[in-house]
């Protein structure tokens, strides 16, 4: 028995050399590249890409489409008045529509505009542009509710619009569900005033833009008043009876308690041109002066350009423009 | 008996010692196998990306298409804000491809080491390299790996009328040569 076990002593050996070698192949052999580790990298890639898109859409592209559509709702509004001739009578209500539709009591604002605005340019077409973008780049589903849209005025020379959204976005690895109120603010200078549109659609068609005055309070006089109604630019007042820019799309002539601006009617631009009013521009289509003729003042060192312009006393003080005035009657 | 069955262990022994050197000869050329590492050009990728995502015309010093520099005082940036990738946006926007294509090759001439190549594509549609050469194309069918960074964007082409362009789908293809 033990010369059995001693002539197969080799093979022991053997054994020995194939568990080193098994040894050797199971610590040397190249694993593939594939792993948990591996997988949460690319999920963690993958979710700072979608966390980025949605940092990006609640931060900037909301507030950016809100911009230019508020900015486009507000000039489709002042065509429409200019088509129509009528005022709004809700202007939240007409805004909203207008904003996220394009329409406006049911019918597309364009139609009766014949301008190309709204068309492709709403808040829901934009909201459908980046949900088509973010599926086609991140393959993820957007979904976007706007629950409310105001536009309100806080300053004289801008507009502030808002909405209230609810969004989610749902990817393969994880969703955001968010809710945001957005703010977004227009400037008002280089639109039409849709106030002159309104009056003087049967008439004249004068279009006044608004073009903010560079004159301090201080500065003025017959030179600079002069200025400002060839350049038919406006001015804010602080405590004037002036309406706000969006409170002259529903003609309600009342004193803003922060926004009220107001210009000088060019009296060569209207018909007749001879009128029994103070030319600034709200008292004169609101005719708070019409039957008041002693308080009108005619400013003859304007005369020999802007024949017939008249003031009455408060703003030929403020605009001190006294020294060439005369009683109307 | 045992002894008659010698030969048997010496063939077990032979073919033990065969199956060894396979294993050993198995295991010296699989150490040699070239598993392509992902790695640096996944990085590269997303680097040139942030690069361009995050890096606005005003921070950039760049004769060409910094503040004041040539596309600067032609007209062709008029917005300091934007950010590289808004800038290239809005060339494609406005249809400005060539610059666009000079633009994206002025700034990343140092961005991207001399043995990758890189395309960079906005709405589908590429825009640096515009022109491809038979080089570039081979390069890119041939490479064993490709990879892309993909970002949203979008801006406004003109603040007064807040026009808004996008939001496009950017990409950016990175291999090595």
């Amino acid at each position: 028995m033990g010369k059995i076990i001693k002539k197969k002593k080799a093979i022991f050996f053997t054994f020995i050399a194939i568990t080193i070698m098994a040894i050797f192949i199971l610590v040397f052999t190249p694993q593939a590249d594939v792993g948990l580790e591996k997988d949460t990298q690319a999920i963690t890639s993958r979710i700072s890409s979608v966390d980025d898109y949605v940092s990006d859409l609640q931060n900037r592209y909301f507030e950016n489409a809100l911009r230019t559509t508020t900015y486009k709702t507000i000039l489709s509004l002042i065509f429409y008045m200019n088509s129509t001739g009528s005022y709004i009578a809700n202007l939240d209500s007409a805004f909203s529509e207008v904003m996220l539709s394009g329409k406006i009591n049911g019918v597309p604002i364009d139609t009766i505009t014949g301008k190309n605005i709204m068309s492709g340019n709403t808040l829901i077409d934009w909201n459908n542009k980046i949900i088509q973008t973010a599926k086609d780049t991140f393959n993820v589903n957007t979904t976007i509710i706007v629950n409310s849209v105001s536009v309100s005025q806080t300053t004289p020379w801008n507009i502030e619009s808002s909405i209230s959204v609810n969004f989610s976005v749902n990817s393969n690895v994880a969703q955001w569900s968010k809710s945001a109120t957005i703010k977004a603010t227009n400037s008002i200078e280089g639109l039409p005033d849709p106030y002159y549109l309104v009056n003087t659609k049967s008439t004249s068609s004068y279009t006044n833009t608004i073009k903010k005055s560079g004159v301090l309070f201080s500065q003025w006089d017959i030179t600079k008043t002069r200025e400002h109604l060839r350049n038919g630019t406006y001015v804010h007042w602080e405590s004037s009876d002036a309406p706000s820019f969006l409170m002259r799309f529903t003609n309600t002539i009342s004193s803003s308690s922060c926004c009220g601006i107001e210009s000088l009617v060019n009296p060569n631009k209207i018909s007749p041109s001879d009128q029994r009013e103070s030319y600034v521009d709200y008292l004169f289509w609101s005719h708070r002066f019409s039957n008041d003729c002693a308080q009108l003042y005619n400013i003859n060192g304007l005369w020999d350009e802007f024949r017939y312009f008249k003031l009455e006393f408060n703003h030929m003080t403020i605009y001190n423009v006294q020294d060439t005035a005369t009683k109307t009657c | 008996m045992l002894s008659k069955k010698r030969g048997y262990f010496f063939i077990l022994d032979a073919l033990l010692a065969t199956l060894v050197i396979v294993i050993g000869v198995l295991l010296i050329f699989s150490s040699y196998v070239n598993v392509p590492k992902s790695t640096q050009v996944e990085l590269l990728s997303d680097d040139l990306m942030n690069f361009l995502s995050n890096t606005k015309i005003k921070d950039i010093n760049n004769p060409y298409a910094g503040i004041g520099g040539y596309l600067w005082n032609q007209g062709a940036i008029t917005d300091q804000e934007n950010t590289l990738l808004q800038q290239i946006g809005e060339f494609y926007a406005t249809n400005k491809l060539d610059v666009a294509d000079k633009f994206i090759q002025n700034l990343s001439a140092g961005a991207v080491p001399q043995q990758f190549r890189y395309e960079v594509w906005m709405d589908g549609v590429t825009i640096y390299p515009k022109t491809k050469t038979p080089e570039h194309i081979k390069s890119r069918n041939s490479t064993g790996l490709l990879l892309t960074s993909k970002k949203l964007t979008f801006g406004i082409i003109n603040r007064t009328t807040s026009n808004l362009w996008g939001p496009y789908k950017a990409e950016v293809y990175v291999w090595e040569k």
